[in-house]
C-alpha cells in the first residue's frame, strides 16, 4: 500500500514537473542596458517598448536597467571581455571599438530595415551589415532668446541665419549690454566647446573638405580654417562665453541660458529638448521663455551656407555572444516601427533615427517642432559630429584643445592649430 | 581523602593538540595549509595574479578577442609619449610637494588643539570631519567653492575688493593643479591632525616640564624639543601621503578629468583614459603604463625610506 502512495506521489509529481517544463523553458530573460536614468521622456519611451514587448512575448521577459552613459560604457568594456555583456545594451556610434572587437551582432535578420530612416543607417552600417537600432537623432542647432536678442539691438533676418560680421556685432553688443552671449560649458563634455567653431567650419569648407579635416585629409593650418579659428578667436577674446566656461557643466549651461544669469544663444544639439522641455521646477525651460532657433551664422565666401551636421545618437546594439539572440531580436524587432517613432517624436520632442509619421505626431511642443523643421528645411546635412570621427589620441586633444583650452582663450590659433595638426592630421 | 583524577586519552590529545595550534612551528603542514590557504587564495587571486598579468599584457597589443605580443614596443611608445611625461611631472610635483602642506597643516591643527585653543572639542570633529567624507562629496563641495560665478572663494574675492584675483581655479592651466592640492590637503588634514595629536600626546612629560624649567619658549619647545621627538611620525606621515599621491585618482577624474590642457592628468587618470577612454579595448599599453609606474612607486618609496630615515635613536 505505501509502496503505491509513493508511486502515486512519484507519478503526480513527474506529471506536475513535466506540465510546468515548458512554462520554465518559456521564461527566457534578457538583459539590457539602457542610458537617460536622469532623461524622464526617453526612460518612459524605453520602459514602454519593454513592457509592450513582453505584453506580447510571454515567452520572453527582459530585464532592463538605466545606467549612467559613461559608467555604462565602462561596464560594458569589461562585460564584453568576459562574456557577461548584457543581450542589449545602449550604445552610440562614437564607440567603434566594440564593432571592432567583435561585440556587436548584425541585426540584419532580426530587425526590419525598412523601418530606418535611410541617412540613418551608414551610422551602423560596417562591411555591409547593420549594427545597431538607431533611436535617437539630432541635428545641430543654435538657439537663441528671441527677446534677449532684440534687446540688445540686433534684428535676425528672415532667413534665421546671421552673417559672420553680423554675428560678431551680436557678440559685441551682448557683452556691452552685460548679457552673456552664447552659453556653453565644458565642464562635464567632451564635445560643447566645438559646436561653433565646428558648425562654422563647415559651413565655411563644404562638406567634402570638412570631411577631411575630420579624417586628418585637411590640416588645420589650411588658410580657410584658419580664417574661421581666427573669427573664433576674435569672439572669445570679445568674451563670448560665460567666465565659468571650462567648469560649467552641461545641465548648468541649460540653466544659464534660459534663466540666470540668461544668455544670447545656445549651440546645443537638438537633443536639447530632453532638459529643456523638463518641467521648469525640475530645471526645465520657463514656460514662456521666448525661444527661437536660428542657423550657426554664414562664413565669410563659406563654400556651404547651408550646411548642417546631423548625426545618429543613442541607439541599441545586441551582444555578440548572447545567449537569447531570438528573445533579443524579437525586441530589437518589436522596437523598430514607425509607430514607435512617431511616439519617441511625440514624447520626446527629438529627431530619431526610426522613420515616423509626422502627421500622426500630437505634441504639445507644435510650435517648436515646426520651427526646427523650418530650420532644417533646405539644408544640406553633413553626417556626424568631429567625435564621431576622431580616435584616440586625435580625440582626446579635440576634447582638451578645441572643446576646451581653444574657446577658453588659453592657446593661440597658432598653437591650437599645430596642436590639433600634431594628433589628427595625416599629413 | 585526595583524589587522582587520571586523564583520558581524548583530553590528553586536546592537551597536545592545543600547543600545537598556538605554535605553528610545531602545527602539521595539514593545519598550515587549513589556516593559509584561504588568505593565500585571496592574495593569489586579487593581488598577485592581475600584477603579474598586468605585466604580462604590457608586452602584448590586445584587440577584441586578440592578443598580439610586441614586446617592448608599448615601453617604446610610453618614452615618447609627451601627456605621459606631462603626467608624471604633475604627479611628481602632487607627491613630492603636497605631502609637506598635508603633514604641516596636520601638525599646526595638532598644535593647536595640544596648546588648548577655545572649543578644542569641537574644532577636533570638524577638523577631522572632511577625513569621512568621500571624494565625490569633497570634490563636488570644492567645485562649488571654485566656481568662478558663485564660488564664496571668488565671492569672498570680491567682498574685499579683490575681485580682479577672482579666477577660474579649476579653468586656469596655471591655478587648477594647485586647486585639487588644496583640496586633498583639506581633506587629509584631520588625519594628520590625529595621528600627531596622539603622537604629541605620548611624548614624555618629564622632557616637556625640563624645557619649561629650563624657560624654554613655546616656538623653542616647539623647534627644539616637540619636532625633533615627533620626527618619526611626521616623516611615516610624508612617505604615507606620498604613496597616496603617487596614485592620486578620484579627485583628479570628479573636478576636471585632467584637464584644462592636460594640466591636472596625473598617471592614474591617465591610464584609465587610455584602458577606457580611448576608443580600443587595448589593455597593453595602459598595463605597460602601470607597470612602468607601480616600479616607480616602489623605488621612490625605498629611496624616500632611505633618505628620510634616521640612524639616530632619540633617549629620553
Amino acid at each position: 500500500m505505501t509502496a503505491r502512495r509513493i508511486g502515486l506521489a512519484a507519478a503526480v509529481a513527474a506529471a506536475a514537473i513535466a506540465s510546468a517544463a515548458p512554462a520554465f523553458a518559456q521564461a527566457t530573460q534578457i538583459t539590457m542596458w539602457s542610458n537617460w536614468p536622469d532623461e524622464p521622456a526617453k526612460k518612459d519611451w524605453v520602459t514602454t517598448r519593454v513592457k509592450d514587448f513582453e505584453a506580447a512575448n510571454k515567452q520572453c521577459s527582459v530585464k532592463l536597467s538605466f545606467i549612467p552613459k559613461a559608467d555604462l560604457y565602462t561596464q560594458a568594456k569589461s562585460a564584453v571581455r568576459t562574456g557577461q555583456a548584457p543581450d542589449i545594451f545602449y550604445m552610440e556610434p562614437d564607440q567603434p571599438e566594440f564593432l571592432a572587437g567583435g561585440f556587436l551582432e548584425p541585426l540584419d535578420s532580426y530587425v526590419d530595415l525598412a523601418q530606418y530612416e535611410d541617412w540613418s543607417k551608414p551610422a551602423w552600417t560596417s562591411k555591409g551589415k547593420v549594427y545597431g537600432l538607431p533611436v535617437e537623432a539630432y541635428t545641430v542647432e543654435l538657439y537663441y532668446n528671441k527677446d534677449a536678442v532684440k534687446k540688445v539691438g540686433v534684428d535676425v533676418p528672415a532667413s534665421f541665419q546671421l552673417t559672420q560680421e553680423q554675428f560678431t556685432d551680436l557678440v559685441k553688443k551682448g557683452v556691452a549690454a552685460g548679457i552673456t552671449p552664447v552659453s556653453q560649458g565644458v565642464g562635464d563634455r567632451p564635445f560643447p566647446g566645438g559646436l561653433l567653431l565646428f558648425e562654422s567650419l563647415l559651413r565655411k569648407l563644404g562638406t567634402e573638405d570638412y570631411g577631411k579635416l575630420l579624417n586628418g585629409g585637411l590640416s588645420f593650418k589650411d588658410p580657410r580654417v584658419v580664417e574661421v579659428m581666427t573669427w573664433m578667436k576674435g569672439l572669445v577674446d570679445a568674451g563670448a562665453y560665460p567666465k565659468s566656461f571650462s567648469t560649467l557643466k552641461l545641465g548648468e549651461s541649460h540653466f544659464y541660458f534660459y534663466n540666470t544669469p540668461g544668455a544670447l544663444t545656445f549651440p546645443d544639439p537638438s537633443w536639447f529638448t530632453g532638459r529643456a522641455f523638463a518641467p521648469p521646477e525640475g530645471g526645465g525651460m520657463p514656460a514662456n521663455f521666448p525661444l527661437g532657433i536660428m542657423q550657426f551664422p554664414a562664413m565669410d565666401k563659406g563654400a556651404c551656407p547651408d550646411c548642417k551636421t546631423l548625426a545618429v545618437a543613442g541607439s541599441f546594439v545586441m551582444y555578440s555572444k548572447s545567449k537569447n539572440k531570438d528573445c533579443a531580436g524579437a525586441l530589437l524587432k518589436s522596437m523598430a516601427t514607425v509607430e514607435n517613432g512617431t511616439k519617441w517624436m511625440e514624447q520626446v520632442s527629438l529627431q530619431t533615427g526610426l522613420k515616423s509619421d509626422a502627421a500622426k505626431i500630437n505634441s504639445p511642443r507644435k510650435d517648436y517642432f515646426a520651427e526646427l523643421n523650418a530650420r532644417n528645411k533646405n539644408v544640406k546635412y553633413f553626417f556626424g559630429t568631429p567625435l564621431l570621427y576622431y580616435r584616440a589620441k586625435c580625440a582626446e586633444t579635440y576634447t582638451q584643445v578645441m572643446n576646451n583650452a581653444f574657446p577658453a582663450g588659453l592657446l593661440s590659433v597658432q598653437e591650437a592649430a599645430e596642436k590639433m595638426d600634431s594628433a589628427c592630421f595625416k599629413s | 581523602m585526595t583524589s587522582i583524577s587520571i586523564p583520558s586519552a581524548a583530553e590528553e590529545g586536546a592537551q597536545h593538540a592545543a600547543p600545537s595550534l598556538a605554535d605553528p612551528r610545531r602545527a602539521s603542514w595539514w593545519v598550515l595549509t587549513v589556516f593559509l590557504t584561504p588568505a593565500l587564495a585571496v592574495y593569489v587571486g586579487l593581488t598577485a595574479y592581475p600584477a603579474f598579468r598586468t605585466f604580462y599584457d604590457s608586452f602584448f597589443t590586445i584587440e577584441g578577442l586578440d592578443a598580439t605580443f610586441v614586446g617592448l614596443d608599448n615601453y617604446r611608445a610610453l618614452m615618447s609619449d609627451e601627456t605621459f611625461w606631462v603626467s608624471v611631472r604633475n604627479t611628481f610635483i602632487w607627491s613630492f610637494i603636497a605631502p609637506v602642506l598635508d603633514v604641516v597643516t596636520g601638525l599646526l591643527l595638532a598644535l593647536a588643539l595640544y596648546a588648548g585653543v577655545p572649543a578644542a572639542r569641537f574644532l577636533r570633529v570638524a577638523w577631522f570631519t572632511p577625513v569621512l567624507l568621500s571624494y565625490v562629496v569633497v570634490a563636488i563641495l570644492w567645485m562649488w567653492i571654485f566656481n568662478y560665478d558663485w564660488g564664496i572663494l571668488n565671492a569672498m574675492l570680491r567682498a574685499v575688493g579683490l575681485g580682479a584675483l577672482a579666477s577660474s581655479w579649476l579653468g586656469d592651466p596655471n591655478l587648477a593643479l594647485g586647486a585639487l592640492i588644496v583640496t586633498h590637503a583639506w581633506k587629509w588634514a584631520g588625519f594628520n591632525m590625529v595621528v600627531c595629536l596622539a603622537a604629541i600626546h605620548s611624548l614624555p612629560r618629564e622632557v616637556l616640564e625640563a624645557s619649561e624649567l629650563d624657560n624654554c619658549g613655546w616656538g623653542a619647545k616647539l623647534r627644539y624639543v616637540i619636532v625633533p621627538m615627533l620626527r618619526p611620525t611626521l616623516l611615516n606621515l610624508y612617505i604615507l601621503a606620498f604613496i597616496g599621491k603617487m596614485k592620486i585618482f578620484d579627485l583628479v577624474w570628479i573636478m576636471t578629468q585632467g584637464g584644462p590642457l592636460w594640466a591636472t592628468e596625473t598617471v592614474s587618470t591617465y591610464v584609465y583614459k587610455r584602458a577606457f577612454n580611448w576608443n580600443t579595448f587595448d589593455l597593453g599599453y595602459p598595463s605597460a603604463i602601470a607597470s612602468v609606474w607601480f616600479v616607480v612607486v616602489c623605488a621612490a618609496v625605498i629611496i624616500l625610506n632611505r633618505l628620510l630615515a634616521t640612524r639616530e635613536r632619540l633617549e629620553y
